[in-house]
């Protein structure tokens, strides 16, 4: 059992995940978009959206520092386990609290405003629905396992961060996961279900951000290719004369 | 320039320093090159991009077509082609130059049009023959049943009562299923071979209607329905557009000026008639106008779209139009004719109306008198025994005061006499317009009125001059007219006796006197003063630009009952200022797209001239008058509408009865016509051994032979199969549509009328006890998109569109003949109705060769406009055979007989040739007959000869093409040699000067492949009575009013007087005001502003006017399916009402509402708006039953459609026939389908709707 829900299943998932991209990417080029609302409603846009967008970017840099950086490496690099504590708890609360406020306000934003709440497609619907619930089960993780260590401490860096690693060098160690606490291993779950939802909802956004604004001047100029003649591209069959 | 802008660009930085370094950093980023001034980068390739926006603009090929729509736009698009796949329109620009001092026609397009290519691909393209099931079912089992004949699996189908029944009942209600062409064409062929051998030829129908919007198309069922002696209906009188008025007052069917021509107006009134949205790519004429100066007023009950541009806005009540037209006469005639004498018009209307004509006055009680017949040469010793005696009118010559028979009139239309004096030329004659200056005597005349609220009839006495003229007390139609309209006038210093206007201003200022303007403000609600100025302005623009000022009239005021009084009060204000055959003058009416411009050629192909004459024309109204049953219905007599100044003539008849006593005086057509089968009539003739117009006369006169619409409800007397094709019978001009369903079809109804009570029913026709249910054994119909008429239908064929078959389109509004062209050829099953009517046609032919064979038919004709028919009955007395009143003699006293040989085998052969009598026989248009053999050997030549069978060697019409090319070849209008020698033909009758109108072009023949290029202009012809000679704007009249020659009356003139009996009987026998019909009084509908809280078994709500105009987002129902046009309007059924009736009811915009009269159930949504009058709803015309359709409360049945609610009122003075201009002519004269007199209660009903 642990085998298929912490070793298939998310194999399974990121498969999903990177063939799906790669399908849409390629058959659905026009419709790789945010599906922005910002046309119907923009007054609880402005405050939730920033908040929510801003808060998910350190919720994912905390991932990343999270799963991806051993213990072993703090330890030698002399963070105490304390501080390493109180940091992240500290950066993860404040990224949740606004990831929470955020999706509250866009979610609250989203059913109750007509014209949004008409834009919304039924992949939407569901794609809001585990969002929510990994958000949620992961400030449950964050408050409930971290502060108020509910059911006894649990240092993720020794277990969850460990099977991940393990996960991703194809060499997974299920029962690492399967000793995690409930929440934790929910979380996961439903995180992977959510990856594999992704390529087919307005998520492929994130791989579209506009990051190239930042450093791009105004005006792109791009030059015709030599082998073509008029602003058209030769169309297969025919042959330039001459 | 100061030193501190004398920066460098690149001095110029960035919004900051962050941004300026994020921006410098990109360099190393990038393979592009990033400006010095970090204004651009430049990429080398990268523009794949770019395919994907010019793909989506990008075609394959460009297709000149139109649309066929009954939209009058008869505008050339560019349809754009892309992988074979139809992808968009826009309009084509490259009409001719109507030169230096003139706009031009672009653009010319709308957004329906635009939008037209949506149904190609649309999910409801009729994309395969459909059958209901269960008669499929039926069929196939009847089929093997009788060793596979399926004349006999039809038989046995429909003269079972519990097969009939069961898949009558189950029209309407789906179950369509796929059949192929081979077994629908089989279905179809036999019903028609069993319904001709049992029933008789004329018991099948077909109905398509403005051959103008596609000619082949239409011509293409119309051809196998005259092949095989079926009755085509009319349309124009059914769809009420046709002005009663026109034939009235011109003897011309609708005749009017192209839009271009407004340009030239100094003064445009749009009266009932919304341009911006009924008449869209030709509205930009009238706004350019109004920079040239034009005053624009618009009269319309709403702030319609057309209102904004108007400098004045006249807001008359609904149909009380012709109250304020006859106060603007009462002005004009007041101040231009009596007060001041305007040389402009006192010489135009001398010459060219019936105004100096004689009338007869005959006494009534008390020593008055009422206005009798015009004196004819009949009345004078001196004349009596002229040819034509009785049809040469008489007036006076001023220069020696005595009676003139002047040239012109209708007895010198015919006849060796009258060869060269056909025409207007007065000579040395002045006419004397008003007797008034040597009368010997005054004598006071009751003239009826009917201006109070219900219109009931009275008279008032007002006094004439007269003189005696060979015995007779006569006087002018001028003295007339002016009495009429209340003009007063002294006599040696005396007042004329009898009641006048009186007071200040002119007498303006009195109310209680027809036809001043402070009267008219009571009835319609616009202010005396205004009425008055503006009839004064008009006039005094038609004076000073000679006779330049329009009218441009529509639906708006013509669908109504008493339409003809509303037009002849405008045409007054045309015809006495001279406006009429003046570029830039007179009516203007726009309806459907009527004016065929080949007319000559599409008449021979359409009506099968080419092989048989006469083709049976039936007048649609009067035929689902009786055959919908809403003859069952009515609460009142004809007599009702009666003045009472009549003689009674139609005391104790019903409506029904009128149309019956019409019919079998040969006035009206009438098919079926007898109660017998014709081809079994002709037989008994034969075996009788008489000819067959004697052996018909007698055996009526016993009774052993009856006509058909006496008992039109025995079941050998219903129609049996009715064909619609480019047409929407049931979701557009099916006037009474729930009593279609419930007779006609035998489906689910929602009429809640009672019948007639009886003492009130037909004396002549025949009350069956039992009204019958589900008539038409089969309804049949060919189009492209579901309908509400396709799916009540029994087949459905898939249809070819406009931009899928080759046709032609000819319109009012310019003088082009545009063509059709494929652009991809027809998809899926579809068929161009050519093919599919072959395809019928030839499956017929197979079955008719072993069911029927070679027969004789009996075509009963009615008496004919523009052939000598028109003198049958002098004066336009009353003779009615069947009173004993005459004897009935075919083609005088009751309709001509005519045997017509059927070879029902031959039937295909025939429709792909083109057949010998228009070599023989010629094509006669308006009395002018053309002789074709050249044509016919050029269309020989040009289309292929057929080779074997029937039409051996004659031009083959197998491809639509063909049909086009011998449409064109056969018309005056397209070919210069034509046109010129009907004008030939027509100098030797006038004598005057015609063909020189043509011979500029007499060279020039249009051909199919010069309608596929850039729009050609139609030549000037004697098929119609305007000139384009030398590039001018086509407007009517202006060959008779420059040529002087005859309009097609009795006078020969424009008529304000008509004298036949029933004109004289309604009260109508001069422009006279009537308001709406009091549906309260006539039908115990509630008063219009009642508020019912639904006691006393009532339906709760408000009653109101119910109209259904225009609707700016379809084209009758055509586009209001339409992605494009839902998405713009509000979508589905809804009905327009003001803020103030919406209150009383308690309803608010967007609710759903339910419409509810005697006549059936409506349910729409309501929008309530401040731009609607009080007291009148609108329901946009033909919103059709297919989208948004809930069940209603009221009926539990699926709300209807805008004609549940309304139902056919048949005027009798339409039915006048063999009488001078009041002679029948297909199209040209016939009772109208009106509907705007209708009330309806509006209530506001649950917003839970089920479906």
């Amino acid at each position: 059992m642990n085998e298929f829900l912490f070793v298939i299943l998310p194999y399974l998932c990121l498969t999903t995940f990177v063939v799906g991209h790669l399908w849409r990417y390629r058959y659905d080029k026009f419709g790789w978009t945010t599906r922005s609302s910002q046309l119907y409603e923009n007054r609880l846009l402005r405050i939730g959206s920033p908040l929510f967008h801003f808060g998910m970017l350190g919720v994912v840099g905390g991932h990343i520092i999270g799963l991806l950086v051993p213990q072993s490496w703090t330890d030698w690099a002399g963070v105490s386990e304390h501080a390493y504590h109180v940091v992240a708890v500290t950066g993860g609360l404040l990224a949740g609290v606004m990831a929470v406020v955020g999706m509250a306000i866009l979610m609250y934003r989203r059913r109750t405003v007509g014209p949004v709440f008409s834009a919304t497609t039924r992949m939407d619907k569901v794609m809001y629905a585990f969002l929510a619930v990994v958000i949620v089960l992961g400030m449950w993780n964050t408050i409930a396992g971290s502060i108020m260590t509910i059911g006894g401490e649990y240092n993720y860096r020794e277990g969850v961060s460990v099977w991940y690693r393990s996960f991703l060098a194809f060499h997974p160690d299920a029962s690492l996961m399967a000793d995690a606490p409930l929440g934790f291993q929910l979380h996961a779950l439903v995180a992977f279900g959510l990856f594999a939802l992704w390529p087919f909802t307005r998520l492929v956004h994130v791989f579209s951000a506009p990051v190239g604004y930042l450093t791009r001047p105004y005006i792109v100029y791009r030059s015709r290719d030599d082998a073509q003649l008029g602003s058209h591209r030769p169309r297969r069959g025919w042959d330039r004369v001459g | 320039m100061t030193p501190s802008h004398k920066k460098s660009t690149s001095d110029i930085g960035m919004d900051g320093s962050l941004m300026e370094a994020l921006v410098r950093s990109r360099r190393f980023f990038t393979k592009g090159t990033v400006s010095d001034d970090l204004r651009t980068i430049s990429q080398v390739g990268g523009r794949e991009a770019d395919d994907f926006y010019r793909d989506r603009w990008s075609h394959d090929k460009v297709v000149r077509s139109t649309h066929g729509v009954n939209c009058t736009g008869s505008c050339s698009w560019k349809v754009y082609v892309k992988d074979g796949i139809i992808t968009w329109e826009t309009q084509q620009t490259d009409y001719p130059s109507v030169g230096p001092d003139s706009p031009e026609y672009e653009p010319r397009g709308c957004p329906r049009g635009a939008a037209f290519s949506w149904y190609t691909y649309s999910p409801t393209r009729v994309r395969y023959p459909y059958v209901r099931g269960v008669l499929l079912q039926m069929f196939r089992e009847a089929r093997s049943q009788h060793d596979g004949d399926p004349v006999k699996a039809w038989e046995h189908i429909v003269e079972n009562p519990l097969r009939a029944k069961a898949y009558k009942s189950a029209r309407g209600k789906g179950g369509l299923v796929r059949a192929t062409w081979e077994e629908v064409s089989e279905i179809v062929a036999a019903a028609h071979v069993h319904t001709i051998k049992k029933y008789g030829p004329d018991r099948v129908a077909g109905f398509s209607p403005i051959p103008a919007m596609s000619m082949v198309s239409h011509a293409s069922g119309a051809r196998f329905v005259n092949l095989i002696g079926g009755s085509m209906l009319s349309f124009y009188d059914w769809y009420a557009d046709l002005p009663v008025a026109s034939p009235q007052v011109f003897g011309d069917q609708t005749d009017v000026p192209e839009s271009g021509d407004w340009w030239n107006a100094g003064y445009l009134i749009m009266w009932g008639s919304n341009l911006p949205v009924t008449r869209t790519p030709d509205a930009h004429w009238m706004t350019e106008a109004r920079y040239r100066g034009q005053k624009v007023i618009a009269v319309a009950p709403d702030y319609a779209d057309n209102v904004k541009f108007a400098d004045e806005w006249l807001a008359a009540k609904p149909g009380t139009d012709a109250a304020l037209a006859m106060a603007m006469g009462h002005v004009v005639l007041k101040e231009f004719f009596v007060d001041r004498q305007t040389p402009y018009f006192t010489e135009y209307v001398k010459t060219y109306t019936d105004l100096p004509h004689l009338v007869r006055l005959e006494e009534a009680a008390d020593g008055e008198y009422t206005a009798g017949k015009f004196l004819t040469a009949a009345d004078l010793p001196d004349h009596i025994g002229d040819e034509n005696a009785a049809f040469k009118t008489v007036l006076i010559d001023s220069v020696t005061g005595k009676p003139v028979i002047p040239n012109g009139s209708l007895g010198h239309r015919y006849g060796e006499a009258g060869v060269g004096s056909w025409n207007l030329e007065l000579g040395d004659v002045d006419p004397v317009l008003s007797l008034l200056d040597t009368a010997t005597e005054s004598v006071v005349v009751r003239m009826p009125r009917f201006d109070t609220p219900d219109g009931a009839a009275a008279d008032l006495p007002r006094g004439i001059p007269v003189r005696r003229v060979d015995g007779h007390l006569v006087t002018t139609v001028y003295d007339l007219l002016l009495a009429q309209y209340g003009v007063g006038r002294s006599h040696e210093g005396q007042a004329l006796p009898g009641v006048w206007p009186t007071g200040d201003n002119r007498g303006y200022d009195d109310a209680q006197s027809p036809y001043t303007p402070a009267w008219q403000e009571a009835i319609t609600g616009v202010p005396a003063a205004t009425a008055a100025r503006i009839g004064r302005e008009f006039a005094q623009n038609a004076e000073e630009s000679k006779g330049r000022s329009m009218i441009v009239m529509g639906a708006g005021t013509n669908h109504w009952f008493h339409s003809d009084t509303i037009y002849r009060a405008f045409l007054t204000l045309t015809n006495l200022t001279g406006c009429q055959g003046v570029n830039g003058g007179g009516w203007a009416h726009y309806v459907g797209q009527e004016k065929v411009r080949p007319i000559t050629g599409y008449t021979q192909i359409a009506n099968a001239l080419d092989w048989n004459r006469p083709p049976r024309n039936m007048i649609q109204t009067a035929y689902w008058y009786l055959h919908t049953n809403q003859f069952r219905y009515d609460q009142f007599g004809a007599d009702t509408l009666s003045a009472t100044t009549g003689k009674g003539q139609l005391a104790g008849k019903s409506t029904a009865d009128v149309i019956a006593q019409s019919a079998r005086m040969g006035w009206m057509p009438s098919y079926p016509t007898f109660d017998r089968n014709p081809l079994d009539l002709s037989d008994d003739a034969a075996a009788a051994g008489k000819p067959i117009g004697e052996y018909v006369a007698e055996q009526l006169k016993s009774g052993e032979l009856d006509f058909a619409g006496e008992d039109p409800d025995a079941p050998s007397n219903y129609p049996r199969i009715l064909s619609i094709w480019r047409a929407n019978l049931l979701g557009s001009s099916g006037k009474g549509n729930e009593y279609f369903l419930k007779h006609l079809l035998g489906t689910d109804s929602s009429v809640r009328a009672t019948e007639t009570p009886e003492g009130q029913r037909p004396v002549d026709v025949k009350w069956r006890d039992e009204a019958p249910e589900g008539k038409l054994d089969l309804l049949m119909t060919i189009d492209f998109r579901q309908t509400s008429t396709t799916i009540f239908s029994d087949v459905v064929l898939p249809a070819a569109t406009w931009y899928e078959k080759h046709d032609l389109n000819t319109t009012d509004m310019h003088p082009f003949v545009h063509s059709f062209n494929p652009a991809i050829a027809p998809p899926w099953q579809t068929r161009t109705d050519w093919d599919a009517w072959q395809t019928i046609a030839e499956k017929f032919s197979e079955l008719a060769a072993t069911h029927l064979g070679v027969r004789k038919d009996v075509v009963a004709v009615p008496l004919t406009h523009d052939t000598p028919d028109a003198m049958a009955n002098p004066h336009g007395v009353v003779r009615d055979w069947k009173k004993g009143e005459c004897e009935p003699i075919p083609g005088v006293t009751m309709p001509k007989l005519v045997e017509v040989e059927r070879d029902y085998g031959a039937v295909a052969e025939k429709m792909n040739a083109l057949g010998p009598l228009v070599d023989t026989l010629g094509a006669t248009t308006k009395g002018v007959t053309f002789e074709l053999s050249k044509q016919v050997d050029y269309l020989r030549a040009k289309n292929g000869a057929v080779r074997g069978g029937v039409a051996d060697g004659r031009p083959s019409l197998k491809k639509d093409v063909n049909v086009c090319e011998a449409i064109l070849a056969m018309s005056g209008t397209t070919n210069g040699h034509l046109a010129t020698q009907g004008f030939k033909t027509l100098e030797k009758r006038t004598g005057v000067r015609l063909a020189d109108l043509a011979e500029e072009h007499e060279g020039k023949q249009i051909t199919f492949a010069d309608t596929q290029g850039p729009p050609v202009p139609v030549i000037t012809s004697p098929e119609w009575s305007g000139s384009e000679t030398g590039g001018r704007r086509y407007s009517p009249f202006t060959i008779n009013v420059e040529r002087k020659k005859p309009w097609h009356t009795l006078t020969g003139r424009m008529h304000f007087y008509l004298d036949h009996d029933w004109m004289t009987e309604l009260g109508e026998g001069l422009p006279v005001y009537r308001p709406p019909l009091n549906m309260a009084a006539l039908f115990a509908e509630p008063a219009l502003g009642t508020v019912s809280d639904g006691s006393a078994g009532q339906v709760e709500g408000l009653t109101v006017r119910y109209l259904t105009p225009h609707n700016k987002w379809s084209i009758h129902s055509e586009y209001q399916d339409n992605l494009f046009m839902l998405s713009l309007s509000r979508g589905g059924q809804n009905i327009w009402m003001s803020d103030r009736d919406a209150a009383k009811v308690g309803i608010k915009d967007n609710d759903w509402i339910e419409a509810v009269n005697r006549n059936g159930v409506v349910v729409a949504r309501a929008i309530v708006s401040h731009r609607m009058p009080e007291g009148t709803v609108y329901m946009y015309h033909a919103q059709d039953r297919l989208i948004d359709v809930p069940l209603a409360e009221t009926s539990g049945k699926r709300g209807g459609i805008h004609n549940s609610l309304t139902r056919l009122l048949v005027k009798p003075s339409h039915l006048i026939g063999g009488y001078a201009q009041l002679t029948f002519a297909f199209n040209y004269l016939g009772p109208t389908g009106n509907q705007r007199d209708e009330v309806t209660i509006i209530r506001k009903r649950s917003q839970d709707v089920t479906y």
